[in-house]
């Protein structure tokens, strides 16, 4: 069940958005402490990561436990790259190109999956990845790949506020790209799929082309901001690059913001790179601190934070200040 | 080719006994898909955390894996009950999506719980008879495949025998064979559900002490373990202990035939059973049983 959007958005929300975009952007150039471009770059990956979660969870109701697959994949490509003189701003495509081919290629076999069966043939490619990365080695002497993983070479230029820029770029292309699907005959398709397969296709959705669609642009999305996560900390190893953690972070940002809702994501990424900036010191009762707080979400407030929000009505008040703005703008 | 049969015959019987304890981890992740067909994702950590509670045990009290059982199963029993009463009835209430990512969070926990009271490093149960072999005719087999084997089949007609003769048993097999005329008859379903939850409990609990005997672990080994299980079901069938127990022996035998035909290679060792499950899972999507 999803609260509806049965709320007028006046104008000025997207112009207000684009002043944040806007001051966000300014911020490397305006000299903010570089600590604050360490906290907004993690938050901008988690946001990325999140969207394409929801687009694919909330809104096409395919619970997919693979991004791990996708993130590892384009940071791979693009630190393998390098090793062979590619540039990483080709690397970064290259990269988000391999895990949407990687997409191309399992959807087949895994869009005949449905529902758990999907959600558990989607975790299994990560796995057998990792496993995979472990032992194979196609460039550099006998210190690196394999189980050691790569550094990503020729990047020692790119600085924090160019990592920062990329990082603020996607995150706002992924809000985009879903408000943008969300008013599509596409996100028409995808919420019908969500909430009735076999109606959806007896109303004539292509839900093979549609669902297929939604994965390949959340497997280059997600692979991109894998791929400039490793610009930023320019390691990967196949313990790290396929960490379920990639999983974890948009999973819990999704379902503690509000899944299939489309503010869902921003604030559960806000809470969750808190959380983990908040609790750095701890190890792992970090992690242990996040998932129970995860549990709460899930039996407490199945619809998140957001669904929560909307529920009490708590746009209501801001929503009617823009609106009276407005008005006093079109007067004038 | 009869040295190729002799060479054959250490990985066969090898993968047969490591059947018996796939065949455990999978019967507990098989009792709470079938009552509430949903896939408990945590089951591998679950089954980790069954190593560590023994390997702590036997830390602290000096006693053997195998005893500390004793205390692991009432345990995991109760840990088990409220854990689905509490948790997971809830989100089944909602959502079977919302239920498989409360599982998430579980395994979450439970993952990082062993990290942080146990550290990440590799442990495993280091009883004086964890490396004895015997020989049988010119094979030599390690003593733990056996135990493991003899675990599998143990629990197995434990389990079967429960399932057939209590009455808690007939309730469970009752609400996964047809929930709602279950219900009419009687039978309260989340009572049930928290039943079958708390024995898939012990089932993690007994193959936590088997897994911890033949392989190491660390807190993140359960996901393998969870696939493998799910492909056993997958293979084996639904609510057939003898379709789950053949399950086991062929993914057993994948990872030692897989091992053994790619000369030793991990790679080939810890790829295989993976591609085995998504092979099957991409030729049958529903399962072997479907529904």
């Amino acid at each position: 069940m999803v609260v509806r959007d049965k709320m007028k958005i006046p104008r000025l929300t997207t112009l207000a958005s684009i002043a944040v975009l806007v001051v966000l952007a300014l911020f490397p150039l305006i000299g903010v402490p570089l600590r604050w471009l360490n906290y907004l770059f993690p938050f901008f990956i988690y946001l990325a990561l999140a969207n394409m979660w929801n687009l694919l969870a909330g809104y096409t109701g395919l619970i997919c436990l693979c991004p791990h697959a996708f993130v590892g994949l384009a940071g791979y490509t693009m630190a393998i790259g390098t090793w062979v003189g590619v540039p990483f701003q080709v690397g970064l495509i290259a990269g988000a190109a391999v895990a949407a081919l990687f997409a191309l290629l399992i959807s087949y076999p895994v869009f005949r999956m449905r529902g758990i069966y999907f959600a558990i043939g989607t975790l299994i490619l990560p796995e057998a990845l990792k496993a995979w990365f472990n032992f194979w080695r196609p460039v550099g002497n006998e210190y690196q790949g394999m189980g050691a993983g790569y550094s990503v070479t020729g990047v020692a230029g790119v600085t924090l506020g160019d990592t920062y820029w990329l990082g603020l770029a996607i995150a706002a292309v992924s809000i985009f790209v879903v408000h943008i699907i969300l008013r599509s005959r596409l996100g028409l398709g995808l919420t019908a799929i969500r909430d009735n397969e076999n109606t959806a296709a007896s109303s004539g959705v292509n839900i093979f082309r549609l669902k297929l669609s939604s994965f390949l642009i959340a497997a280059f999305i997600m692979g991109i901001a894998g791929a400039v996560w490793y610009l930023y900390s320019p390691r990967i190893n196949p313990t790290g690059g396929f960490s379920i953690s990639w999983l974890l972070l948009p999973l819990m940002a999704t379902v503690i913001g509000g899944e299939g809702l489309e503010e869902g994501p921003i604030i559960g990424a806000a809470i969750v790179t808190f959380l983990r900036f908040l609790l750095a010191d701890y190890g792992a009762w970090s992690l242990f601190i996040q998932g129970i707080i995860l549990l709460v979400v899930v039996v407490a407030m199945p619809q998140g934070i957001a669904g929560l929000l909307r529920q009490v009505g708590a746009y209501r008040f801001p929503l009617r200040l823009f609106q009276a703005a407005e008005g006093k703008i079109r007067r004038t | 080719m009869e040295d190729f049969l002799v060479g054959l015959a250490p990985p066969l019987i090898k993968g047969i006994l490591l059947g018996g304890l796939y065949v455990v981890i999978a019967l507990g992740l098989s009792l709470v898909f079938g009552v509430m067909k949903l896939i408990n994702v945590g089951h591998g950590d679950l089954v980790v955390l069954g190593s560590y509670f023994a390997w702590a045990i036997m830390g602290w009290l000096g006693i053997d894996p195998f005893l500390s059982l004793v205390m692991g199963v009432p345990l995991f029993f109760v840990l088990g009950f409220f854990v689905q009463k509490f948790i997971i009835n809830r989100t089944l209430r909602i959502s079977l999506d919302a239920a498989l990512i409360a599982c998430f969070g579980i395994s979450i926990v439970v993952q990082s719980l062993c990290q942080a009271i146990w550290t990440p490093f590799n442990r495993s149960l280091l009883t004086d008879y964890r490396l004895l072999t015997f020989d049988v005719g010119a094979v030599t087999i390690p003593l733990r495949y056996l135990l493991d084997f003899i675990g599998g089949l143990a629990v197995m007609i434990a389990l079967r025998e429960f399932l057939r003769r209590t009455y808690l048993g007939r309730a469970i097999s009752a609400a996964s064979q047809n929930e709602p005329v279950a219900q009419r008859m009687g039978i309260n379903p989340n009572r049930v559900y928290s039943f079958a939850f708390a024995i898939a409990m012990t089932c993690a609990a007994v193959a936590g002490v088997l897994q911890g005997l033949t392989f190491s672990f660390h807190p993140t080994s359960g996901p393998p373990f969870l696939i493998i299980s799910f492909g056993v079901i997958i293979l084996g069938g639904l609510g057939s202990m003898a379709g789950t127990f053949i399950g086991g022996m062929i993914f057993g035998l994948t990872q030692t035939l897989g091992g053994y035909f790619s000369g030793g290679s991990m790679l080939v060792q810890t790829i295989a059973p993976y591609l085995l499950v998504f092979v099957v899972l991409s030729i049958r999507p529903q399962g072997i049983f479907g529904r």
